[in-house]
């Protein structure tokens, strides 16, 4: 096998930039129509991901066991897309047809090439998809409860139909009806309960058409579809350190996940949580969090404002408010919320010595569309 | 025995016809006689063996053909490649893609643009309000405070008479607060039936807004509970408000 030719050749049809995913999905679309249903109905940013995730595959075409992983993690994660064996082929057609085109010096070595890696790789996310069938693709669950809290914000009780297995801080995909096709990350908003309710967060994003319609369409009644859970903020089983968290706006849904964790499966700990909004009106979930804290004594909930000057609470960027009332040295600590507080949390908390592997953190971006091929959640 | 179509031949007819449902339907037994009711057993037993073995070698056939199609089946999967799509209607359908994902982004864009101004206004509105009320709140306290240690009759009017002030004015920034948001709402539900408009897959089901949870809103220091939408067009009188606290 020929890599760097395949990666010549590769090369030619990505530097078309948007050219050639549009010509790849056109040729998919007109000689198989069925697969046309599984894409939504704007295809610009499926388009970008298409070449960005076979960009990563090729990166790493001769070395398939540090590729494995990824493909099994992608084969499994298309479930939820509806996507069956019977598809596989059919893209591979499509992909070499789009190559080809691209490529004035096509060559029958290259076509070989490529139909062989793309058969190994087919067959890897074929074998994960088909190991992961005996928990279903999809679970539907219906929202029992949806309330507006402020202007953009709602926070929906949600009931999956099936059993859903799920860890306090990790991210769970969604999809409405409403908006067919688009998947976006969610962190529940607290551990896994008996009965299965799951608390989710909203922040209706100016423009973003699966966050507003969550916050200003759905209702009790309405069904949501959760593809499997996928991990970002877990807490080590084997400390019992006690826990700083700090949270920047919707950030606070996987923070009060892991405060519901530590309530209802221990170790004890004392958990100190910091939440910071630009103005007291957008503290979406005061009440709840103030109950929290009158029921478990080893829980504190600071809020800070920081566009505020009328309030009365604490002022200026979280991660400020945090190193005032340190030193954390000793904590394990969680930080979730945009780009820009996490980054500054951590790097102050870094500075004031706390150790980096005691820091986990999770950016929050205004779109979340899905983990790219390295497990990362991108914007 | 006889049958209608071979009457000659019958009861065997050859074997390469094989036996057809038609010849079933057909056969007549004959009486056997006075002393022993029923059909020749005979003949019986002939047709009964004749139809044992065209049973038979049906079922072999079917395996056969069964066999046969399964072959033929996986040659063709082998084969049949979908005839390539021509390089025309991939152009038509990418340009048509295109047009569509055009649209939709410019109703995401129209729609990001209105959002995002409609919500600084709202803000800056909310802002302006809530400083002014606390401006002309401390200054009401202020006064108060003054007029508190001398407490004749007269400062007690005039207590009571800020103190009305006091609950007017948190009244009418409630209300202004009201309004705003039912007016920033109805700008919403334009922006996103915009949207639906560039989806018109998903714009059939009619379905009602999502449901306003009946919450409370926090005005400085007081919880006043927030009026149902449209309720909001005149101030409330100020004699029922809460005292600050």
């Amino acid at each position: 096998v020929d890599i760097p030719a395949m990666r010549a050749n590769f090369a030619r049809a990505a530097a078309t930039g948007d050219e050639a995913p549009l010509y790849f999905y056109s040729h998919l679309f007109l000689s198989h129509p069925e697969t046309r249903a599984l894409f939504p109905v704007s295809m610009a940013h499926q388009r970008d991901r298409l070449f960005a995730a076979l960009g990563d595959v090729i990166a790493r075409v001769d070395d398939l066991e540090a590729l494995r992983p990824i493909l099994e993690q992608l084969g499994r994660d298309h479930r939820k897309f509806g996507t069956i064996a019977a598809h596989y082929p059919a893209v591979g057609a499509s992909l070499l047809a789009t190559l080809e085109h691209f490529d004035q010096d096509w060559t029958p070595e290259l076509a070989k090439d490529w139909t062989e890696a793309y058969t190994l790789v087919a067959e890897v996310m074929i074998e994960a998809a088909e190991a992961a069938a005996e928990q279903p693709a999809w679970w539907e669950a219906e929202v029992v409860g949806h309330d507006r809290r402020t202007i953009d914000v709602a926070v929906l009780q949600v009931r999956p139909r099936a059993r859903y297995d799920y860890a306090a801080g990790q991210s769970v995909s969604l999809e409405t009806d409403v908006r067919p096709k688009l998947w976006r990350y969610y962190s529940p908003a607290n551990a896994p309960r008996p009965d299965g309710l799951m608390e989710i967060h909203v922040k209706a994003r100016d423009g973003g058409p699966v966050s507003t319609a969550l916050v200003r369409r759905i209702g009790v009644g309405d069904v949501l579809r959760l593809g499997p859970p996928i991990g970002h903020l877990v807490l080590h089983d084997d400390s019992d350190r006690d826990l700083l968290l700090v949270a920047g706006g919707l950030g606070l849904a996987p923070l009060k996940a892991l405060v519901d964790h530590v309530a209802r499966k221990g170790p004890p700990r004392r958990v100190d949580l910091f939440a910071g909004f630009r103005t007291e009106d957008q503290i979406y979930d005061r009440p709840d969090l103030e109950r929290m804290v009158r029921e478990h004594p080893w829980l504190t909930v600071t809020f800070a404002v920081s566009e505020d000057k009328i309030s009365g609470l604490e002022h200026g960027d979280i991660g400020d408010v945090v190193l005032r009332h340190g030193p954390w040295n000793s904590r394990e600590i969680c930080v979730a919320g945009p780009a820009v507080m996490v980054e500054d949390t951590v790097s102050r908390l870094v500075a004031s010595g706390v150790p980096t592997q005691r820091i986990s953190s999770e950016v929050f971006a205004p779109s979340r569309p899905g983990p790219s091929v390295d497990g990362e959640v991108t914007e | 025995m006889t049958t209608d179509q071979s009457p000659a031949e019958s009861p065997a007819p050859p074997a390469e016809r094989g036996l057809t449902p038609a010849d079933l339907h057909n056969v007549r037994f004959t009486r056997a006689s006075m002393m022993r009711p029923g059909y020749v057993d005979t003949e019986v037993d002939r047709v009964l063996a004749r139809v044992a073995e065209e049973l038979g070698r049906l079922y072999a056939e079917k395996a056969a053909l069964r066999d046969e199609v399964r072959s033929l089946r996986a040659q063709v999967d082998g084969i049949v490649v979908p005839e390539a799509p021509s390089e025309q209607a991939v152009r038509i359908l990418s340009s048509a893609q295109q047009t569509a994902d055009n649209y939709v982004a410019e109703a995401e864009e129209f729609s990001r643009q209105v959002t995002h101004d409609a919500r600084v206004e709202y803000e800056e509105m909310t802002r302006e309000a809530r400083e002014t009320a606390g401006a002309i709140l401390q200054a009401a306290q202020e006064a108060a405070a003054k007029i508190g240690p001398s407490a004749t009759p007269g400062s007690e009017r005039g207590l009571e008479e800020v103190e009305e002030q006091v609950a007017y004015l948190k009244a009418f920034g409630q209300a202004v607060r009201t309004q705003l948001r039912s007016y920033l709402e109805a700008l919403l539900t334009d922006v996103e039936t915009e949207w639906g408009k560039a989806d018109p897959a998903v714009l059939p089901v009619a379905r009602p807004p999502a449901q306003r949870s009946a919450g409370t809103t926090t005005f400085e220091a007081n919880t006043v509970e927030e009026p149902a939408d449209g309720a909001a067009e005149a101030v409330p009188a100020a004699t029922g408000a809460r005292r600050s606290g």
